[in-house]
């Protein structure tokens, strides 16, 4: 066990050496800071687009035709309702207008509630729109014509993670933006109320209809993971991590193995340290640098993604051209949290400990008399 | 009684190497309990190899070290340290003082092996520094300290532990005559105390002085006594 006055002097030596240790410190913090900046906003937007996702129905199914997304009929709507499980369907007009003028892409969904003459846009194509001084209507230009719509609600920020680049329109406009004819759909909401069904009802679908695409719930959350484990950046992780702590490691090996450092090593011994009192007294300085920059790392990544909304990072992960202005749910996986310290603070130790080892386990003679 | 024996010891550098060298050549030494004996000889004559090794700080590549009947040359690192902690107490020619610490944090230093508690641990410190004539210095800087005070404070630290032994290598190298002399005074010391000192020194200082009991030559690794 640990002796207190053998922790305290541990300490003392750690604060005589601070500068020594700052580099460190810092560069960890650094890494642990970037690592859970990542990992936060990617498990944030995570959390937010598959809370979406369960909002929606059980199936969603889309039709294509050599590869492309091709509009379905009422005669689908009528099959799929006709299956055993499936308690209703809904068609929905969805699909994307591209605005010329500032080339971006806006989001059209059919909505019934809204009148034929108005919608409801998101922040981010507010702002596109106003910047052209469209601000209480907005014109669509199609192949045949101009469409005039009045902008009667703009969405509340708290739903920008999806509703940034939409504009919902009623069913009918929203077709005639999107060139469909008055009974096609992009999609179709299929609910199916018991859950153990649902996979047996989306085979069925595409049984039927070999070119729909039957997507269930666990399906479009399987791929918001993965989309999220690609951009969350496993790889990012292991680059930095790998990148960095080579430069720990080249620093505490050349500290440690030259200099003052080995002649301290070497008086500690003079004095009646063992190897293990020298592996202990580097573990317990280490451990200090190590972890409290750990968790001055994760503070400041929490205050940089929940308190400031990750500015310049959450635009890499959201991946729209439209500038999205979302408040981040603050989410925290601790097994990350977790990983990033088992990567980080392991290495991070063994890198200074091997090489006092090394040097406790030499001749000594020579060192204290130089 | 013999508080140190040393038996056929031999020390052999780089062995299996074109430049292996025998530093120490079968040395046989026994010295009494508190005895103060001067290890005399030039450099490279095997001085400081033998307090080393005496010391426990290196291994013999043959014979035996005794120190209270015990052979210290055998022993693992955990024992050898704890018997350098407990028995031992050097003092180098450079001081080897932890740079950047204060006079009273460098005595502490063996003291943070042990399970003392703050006040038995301030007694020590200001008894060794009282020893050494260095407790009007116990918060300066070890750095802003005069090659005198930086001896003293080695030897406070030596001391601390109260050791049997007392190891020192060219205490007086680094040392101006006043400060040799101030040296001389705590080897007297030393002798009240019952210690038992082995000086390594080539300092003619030491010739004659009444507190030393003994003076063992050394050459080329070998003992000339």
């Amino acid at each position: 066990m640990l002796r207190k006055n053998f922790v305290e002097y541990a300490i003392l030596l750690l604060f005589k050496d601070r500068n020594d240790h700052l580099f460190s410190f810092l560069i960890f913090s650094f890494i642990v800071f970037i690592l859970s900046s990542v990992l936060f906003i990617s498990d944030s937007l995570q959390y937010d687009l598959i809370q979406s996702i369960k909002a929606q129905p059980s199936i969603v199914v889309e039709n294509t035709r050599a590869g492309r997304a091709y509009p379905m009929h009422e005669g689908y709507v009528y099959d799929i309702a006709q299956m055993a499980g499936v308690s209703s369907v809904e068609g929905v007009v969805d699909g994307y207008h591209y605005f010329a003028q500032k080339r971006l892409w806006f989001h059209v969904i059919g909505d019934a509630h809204l009148a034929k003459d108005e919608m409801l846009i998101g922040q981010g194509v507010q702002k596109a729109m106003a910047e052209l001084y469209y601000e209480d209507e907005f014109h669509f230009l199609t192949e045949e014509r101009l469409i005039n719509v009045k902008i009667d609600k703009i969405a509340p920020k708290g739903t920008n993670i999806i509703s940034n680049d939409a504009i919902y329109l009623n069913p009918n406009t929203a077709r005639a933006v999107l060139g469909m004819e008055m009974d096609e759909y992009a999609k179709l909401y299929v609910t199916v109320p018991n859950p153990n069904e649902v996979g047996q009802v989306a085979l069925k679908i595409v049984e039927i209809y070999p070119s729909a695409k039957a997507t269930t719930q666990a399906d479009a959350i399987g791929a918001v993971r993965h989309v999220y484990y690609y951009k969350g950046g496993i790889f990012m992780i292991l680059y930095v991590i790998a990148l960095v702590s080579f430069f720990i490691l080249l620093k505490n090996q050349v500290g440690l193995v030259y200099g003052e450092k080995k002649k301290e090593i070497a008086i500690l011994r003079s004095l009646g340290f063992c190897i293990k009192d020298i592996i202990a007294l580097k573990l317990i300085q280490n451990s200090v640098v190590s972890v409290s920059a750990y968790l001055l790392g994760v503070a400041l990544a929490y205050v940089y993604v929940f308190v400031f909304n990750a500015p310049y990072l959450r635009n890499i992960f959201l991946g729209s051209e439209l500038e999205n202005s979302i408040s981040l749910t603050s989410v925290v996986d601790f097994n990350l949290l977790f990983l990033i310290f088992l990567f980080g603070v392991i290495p991070f130790l063994a890198f200074v400990i091997l090489p006092a080892w090394k040097i406790a386990i030499s001749d000594m003679s020579e060192a204290v008399k130089s | 009684m013999s508080k140190i024996v040393i038996q056929n010891l031999n020390k052999l550098y780089n062995p299996n190497k074109p430049n292996a060298f025998y530093a120490l050549k079968n040395i046989n030494l026994s010295i009494e309990d508190g005895q103060i004996v001067i290890l005399k000889g030039v450099s490279g004559s095997g001085k400081s190899t033998l307090l080393s090794l005496i010391g426990g700080l290196s291994k013999p590549s043959s014979g035996e070290i005794l120190v209270n009947n015990q052979n210290i040359a055998k022993l693992p690192d955990i024992m050898s340290s704890a018997f350098r902690h407990q028995k031992i107490g050097f003092i180098f020619q450079s001081f080897n003082l932890l740079e950047g610490l204060s006079v009273y944090q460098n005595i502490l230093a063996p003291l943070a092996l042990t399970k003392l508690g703050k006040e038995a641990m301030h007694e020590k410190v200001n008894q060794a520094m009282q020893l050494a004539n260095i407790e009007h210095k116990k918060d300066q800087n070890v750095g802003s300290l005069s090659g005198g005070e930086r001896q003293r404070c080695a030897i406070a630290r030596a001391v601390v532990m109260e050791p049997e032994i007392i190891l020192a290598d060219e205490p007086t190298a680094n040392l101006d005559k006043e400060n040799s002399f101030i040296f001389i005074e705590i080897l007297k010391k030393f002798k009240l105390l019952h210690k038992t000192v082995i000086i390594a020194t080539h300092d003619t200082l030491f010739d004659d002085l009444a507190c030393i009991d003994r003076c063992v030559q050394m050459r080329d690794g070998e003992l000339l006594e």
